[in-house]
């Protein structure tokens, strides 16, 4: 028994090293390989240490139009967010407070969405064609539409389980006081579900920045063009060059990890709202 | 108080406007297209269910789409077992400690795809990755991993998974803490074993949890073509070319959309049974 006890916290302090070292190492290999000269990055046995440090292939990548690519993700990302934050708002706001015809059946079509955005690529196709067919590809909107709509659902879920959290007496003392309708959201509830916006917020924030496929689809110039399809583009045009392609890699998913060390509670209860909640 | 009335329509009406155009409306137009010959864009004669036809005879078609149930299922597989112990072990931590393993666990799925498909890629590569260089530094011969058509599923199967396996520790986790402790409490009165009260209490409770998470991940995984692609490529030949990459050539190579749309349209029935699935299971309610 008491070896037993003793044992307990190495396995447990060996199973939390293994999960950082197997989820966190291929950031930390390509962050490292993406400042070795072409030489250390082509030396096998691979340099652990020991190598001369060098920007050479973030200077490079940013001199080949990458800078633009991060400007126009933080664009997406941006729009998306206060896109997706008021609508998903006055959403959860509808369904929480107000009755109307179809209520239900509406916020079935909300629940369904969840699901329906994790398989978004095999709407791909269709939406490509209809959205082409009436010009509204390869425009600024293109992708902040998309965008937002993917992550929408998920959006509303969260905010409406906050909404559902503030009592509806609230609601009656501010209307005796003379708050109507839109007001009261923005002055008294909006306040009181500041960690359910940063939730949806960073769920939108993550979902824009990092989706790809209808990037791939959708726009076609340069200017338009987020990270990780720039990315992808690098992985035909560099080939086999590591260096920028790791650089890219490594600028991509820092503002991700600065956002998600901020936040990771606020990310976690979201999550486990939106999915488990039954 | 809830207000009558329709103007709360007004409020969830733009929300559901996008919604309905973008995740739900390209369902029926891609059935639309699939019954019709296409040329590029143009929408030609109506053609009954030639392009399924079509689809379904190809034996390509027929391998891909085995390929891509065998990556979808096996990874979820190995998601659900491991997530679930890593959520039984984060459960009996509290705090801080059980935050910063949530958060750890999540690094994955914050990562993009195309990232952290793109640096695995880079550990995995033949002849100078890091992945060879431990196996020799172990004693072992370099593998060709993404170079040999089983090696290279597998390594497919692995990313696939090692992207969602925090992600089903949170959600499962939930799913752990909305178990009353009263049960553990009165099993262990009555002299349960851990085991017992495991098989007996966690595993039944945790039921929709886990089908929930199942169907999530089976979606995802389904549907995913961004981590093969920047992987594997679909190769080595055509050993990793899962559904959604085939469909995505179809189009978007090819430029034949009806082919396309009618793939599209099979994938989005299998989509379709699991979504109906889960707004079953999930308790949602206005």
């Amino acid at each position: 028994m008491r070896l037993r006890s003793k044992l307990i916290p190495v396995i447990e302090i060996c199973l939390f090293l293994v999960l950082i070292i197997i989820n966190a190492t291929p950031i930390a290999w390509g962050v490292l390989s993406s400042l070795k000269q072409n030489k250390d990055i082509l030396a096998f046995p691979p340099k652990i240490i020991g190598f001369t440090p060098t920007l050479e292939h973030y200077t490079r990548i940013i001199s080949s139009g990458f800078f633009q690519s991060l400007l126009t993700s933080v664009f997406y990302s941006a729009a998306c967010i206060v896109f997706g934050v008021l609508l998903s708002l006055f959403a959860a706001y509808g369904f929480d407070r107000y009755h109307f015809r179809f209520r239900n059946a509406l916020f079935l079509l909300v629940v369904m969405g969840i699901p329906l955005s994790m398989g978004s690529g095999a709407l791909l196709i269709p939406n490509y064609l209809y959205m082409a067919s009436f010009g509204l590809t390869n425009r600024w909107y293109t992708l902040v539409l998309l965008y937002t709509t993917y992550n929408l659902p998920m959006a509303i879920w969260i905010l409406k389980g906050a909404l559902e959290a503030v009592p509806k007496e609230i609601d009656e003392a501010a209307t005796i006081d003379g708050c109507t309708g839109l007001s009261i959201l923005f002055r008294i509830l909006l306040p009181l579900s500041k960690p359910a916006i940063a939730a949806a917020s960073i769920f939108l924030f993550i979902g824009s920045w990092n989706e790809f496929i209808a990037a791939s689809v959708m726009v076609d110039s340069p200017v338009l063009r987020p990270v990780q399809l720039t990315i992808y583009h690098y992985l035909g045009f560099f080939g086999r060059e590591w260096g920028p392609l790791t650089a890219a890699a490594s600028l991509a998913v820092v503002p991700i990890l600065i956002a998600f060390a901020f936040l990771s509670r606020l990310l976690v209860s979201g999550l486990t709202q939106g999915s488990t909640k039954g | 108080m809830a207000r009558r009335g329709n103007r709360g329509v007004l409020l969830v009406v733009p929300s559901l406007i996008l919604i309905f155009m973008f995740l739900v409306f390209p369902f029926f137009y891609s059935l639309y297209y699939s019954v019709h010959q296409t040329y590029f864009f143009t929408v030609g004669r109506f053609s009954g269910l030639s392009n399924f036809i079509e689809v379904l005879g190809n034996l390509e078609n027929i391998k891909s789409l085995g390929r891509t149930l065998v990556l979808t299922f096996s990874s979820a597989a190995i998601t659900l077992v491991l997530g679930i112990l890593l959520a039984l072990w984060v459960n009996k931590k509290t705090g801080i400690t059980a935050l910063v393993i949530q958060s750890i666990g999540l690094i994955p799925w914050v990562t993009s795809m195309v990232v952290g498909a793109l640096l695995w890629r880079w550990i995995f590569i033949g002849d100078l990755g890091l992945f060879n260089y431990i196996v020799v530094l172990l004693g072992g011969t370099p593998i060709s991993l993404l170079s040999n058509a089983k090696n290279a599923m597998m390594s497919l199967i692995y990313v696939v998974s090692w992207r969602t396996i925090g992600y089903a520790m949170v959600l499962l986790l939930a799913g752990l803490k909305a178990i009353p402790e009263e049960l553990y409490e009165a099993s262990e009165i009555d002299g349960a074993t851990k085991l017992q009260s495991l098989t007996y209490i966690t595993l039944p409770l945790l039921r929709t949890s886990l089908l929930v998470t199942a169907i999530v991940l089976t979606l995802s995984n389904f549907n995913n073509m961004t981590v093969p692609m920047v992987l594997t490529g679909g190769g080595p030949g055509r050993s990793t070319n899962v559904i959604s990459m085939e469909l995505y050539r179809q189009a978007f190579v090819y430029y034949d959309f009806g082919i396309a749309s009618a793939m599209s349209s099979l994938v989005f029935f299998f989509n379709t049974a699991l979504v109906l699935l889960y707004v079953r299971l999930v308790k949602w309610s206005v």
